[in-house]
């Protein structure tokens, strides 16, 4: 095969894409790991159920318990009705899955926040039925031609937005209070406590926060496949994948992984094998654990919690 | 178990009372249920011994009830060879499979030696959909027969019923003497302090791979009796939830104990069948139930079971 940059280069936009919702799901694993110490695995749901949500209003009909209903909204309305939502998704998730548990070890908690998938993902299944739906594009065409190339302007608006959003994060952490009490619960909540800071509400925010990455992530995305219930799994799995091969508890690592993972899976879809496309997070995932288990940009510590 | 002779003979009257069970239950639905329940705790008494005892989390059993469940079919289809040696054969490799993993991933711990096995799992999975010459692909793998002593073969739920109980309770058996003897108390030193397991000698990475092993092995020999039983196998049933589950039973029975990790597989496997009337939203009334059973239930159900059992223990002294 010849190389060919054109099509590399669209590959590279695309891979960038996919790389971006790794990202910002990696993403909210981190803040939730970092603040209570425990991987979220409903974290799959916080993209899947919104995208749900937000199909009901933008489309003309949809199905809702077996009923048809048109609900459509405009879509500035739709995207602040989803986000509004979420908040108190996150709130809820804290309260019920989370706070109850939150002096019983990781373990319980694991478990618990695997009972809300399993709830989350067969509530869709009863809500809106079993038939995957399409969620309408913001674009009007599948592709736009820069010169030689052809890139899908989802694409672009995919690694807009997340750049958007990680610019943000940067300013949060480094720049305003919120951030910085953020940060100093991640690192020790006893002394947090001690100089102030409401650990509790820090807590029920970060998972606000990490809810609204996800949502974000599932608007994005949803236009380039189709909502399922299971359409969040295997984007957080991997996304968990590229959070560990950046760093655990590192944001520039999750960023950078998610981007890595997403970029070597399309060219490793499109050159090696599509049937094991899959597979490739995963064997990444495994080689750095055992070649540097503790990420590109992880501490010394094989676990800390 | 010496301290405690009305234990023996309780455990006894269990065995007696499993044993003419199938007698009673003329339904052969419930009984293919009852043979899948049994089937299921030998899984998790696997994951049981590995995270209960030895504190590792593993979400791969899925895919060793694969392996065993693949090695068994490709056997017995492929090379004519009859079921007992197949499932020899299914618990051997797993166990060298368990080995193989097990080797490089158990220097990880906690959430990342989690991850490394869920990636384990996906990839095993993958390759069982995909490597058609061998699997059979998505369209599975049929025709595999049961197995059988002399001319009496164990073809329905009723006669596949002894051959699951004979199998769950030799691996209890094992289990319980791991947990008694040396190997168990290796486990739980490691589990509580690996730092000061090692300090006082224990060689934790051995222990640990035995551990890892045994819980390979014991899903091997699961997925091989699941592919005898229902004679058709296909690679779905081998997902990542369905480890996931495994590891809600044994933290809903109750983690560190082997009757736990039986509780647990029973309870949780027949929950969905209790909440059927509910039609379409079992599911999710069972997802919020194991919630509630998390966040309730401390101990599991092993927990519960002792607190009851000592409040009327009082009560009978009183």
């Amino acid at each position: 095969m010849h190389f060919d940059p054109v099509a590399n280069l669209q590959l590279l936009v695309s891979g960038l894409a996919f790389g971006s919702i790794y990202a910002l799901v990696a993403l909210g694993f981190v803040l939730i790991y970092n603040a209570v110490g425990v991987v979220n695995f409903a974290q799959g749901e916080f993209v899947m159920f919104p995208s749900y949500i937000a199909v009901t209003f933008l489309l003309p009909a949809t199905t809702v318990f077996g009923t048809i209903v048109h609900w459509q909204l405009p879509i500035v309305g739709v995207y602040l009705l989803v986000l509004v939502l979420m908040v108190g998704f996150g709130l809820l998730f804290n309260r019920i899955a989370y706070h109850p548990l939150r002096d019983r070890g990781w373990m319980p908690v694991v478990i618990s926040t695997i009972g809300v998938s399993i709830f989350l993902r067969n509530a869709a299944q009863l809500i809106w039925g079993s038939q995957p739906i399409v969620m309408p594009s913001l674009f009007a065409v599948d592709t736009i031609s820069i010169g030689p190339l052809h890139i899908s302007p989802q694409d672009l608006l995919i690694i807009g937005v997340t750049a958007v959003l990680i610019a943000f994060q940067f300013f949060l952490f480094e720049r305003t209070t919120l951030g910085k009490q953020m940060r100093a619960t991640a690192q020790d909540r006893a002394t947090a406590r001690l100089v102030g800071v409401r650990v509790g509400r820090i807590v029920a925010i970060t998972f606000v926060y990490s809810a609204l990455l996800g949502t974000i992530s599932g608007l994005l995305v949803a236009p380039l496949f189709t909502v399922t219930k299971e359409m969040g799994a295997l984007i957080a799995l991997k996304a968990f994948a590229a959070s560990i091969v950046g760093g655990f508890g590192s944001i520039p690592g999750a960023i950078i992984g998610g981007l890595a993972i997403g970029v070597i899976e399309t060219f490793g879809g499109f050159y090696i094998s599509s049937a094991y496309v899959d597979a490739i997070a995963f064997i990444i995932l495994i080689s750095v654990l055992l070649v540097r288990p503790q990420g590109l940009f992880g501490e010394r510590v094989a676990e800390k919690a | 178990m010496t301290r405690y002779p009305s234990r023996r003979i309780a455990i006894a009257l269990l065995i007696v009372v499993l044993a003419v069970l199938p007698a009673f239950v003329h339904s052969d639905y419930l009984l293919s249920l009852v043979d899948t329940a049994g089937i299921y705790a030998i899984v998790v008494m696997g994951l049981g011994i590995l995270l209960g005892f030895a504190g590792q989390l593993s979400l791969a059993q899925a895919a060793f009830l694969g392996i065993g469940a693949y090695t068994s079919g490709w056997l017995t289809t492929n090379l004519g060879w009859p079921a007992w040696p197949s499932m020899g054969v299914a618990m051997a490799l797993s166990a060298l499979v368990g080995f193989v993993v097990g080797y490089p991933c158990l220097r990880l711990s906690g959430h990342y030696l989690a991850l490394a096995t869920i990636g384990f799992g996906i990839i095993t999975q993958l390759v069982l959909i995909n490597w058609k010459s061998v699997t059979n692909g998505s369209d599975g793998m049929g025709n595999i027969p049961a197995p059988q002593i002399g001319s009496f073969v164990f073809d329905t739920y009723g006669r596949y019923y002894y051959v699951v109980l004979v199998a769950v309770i030799a691996c209890a058996y094992v289990g319980w003497r791991i947990k008694t003897t040396r190997v168990g108390r290796a486990l739980e030193a490691i589990r509580e302090n690996e730092i000061a397991a090692r300090a006082t000698g224990i060689d934790a990475t051995r222990y640990k791979i035995i551990a890892f092993v045994l819980a390979g092995t014991y899903a091997g020999l699961a997925g091989s009796l699941l592919a005898h039983m229902t004679k058709f196998i296909s690679p779905d049933s081998y997902s990542f939830d369905q480890s996931v589950v495994f590891l809600v039973m044994l933290i809903v029975g109750g983690s560190a104990s082997i009757s736990g990790a039986i509780l647990g597989a029973v309870l949780l496997w027949f929950l969905p069948e209790v909440l059927r009337p509910l039609k379409t939203s079992y599911i999710m009334v069972y997802g919020a139930a194991v919630i509630a059973m998390i966040i309730f239930m401390p101990r599991g159900l092993v927990g519960v079971f002792e607190t009851l059992r000592s409040r009327f223990a009082r009560r009978g002294a009183a």
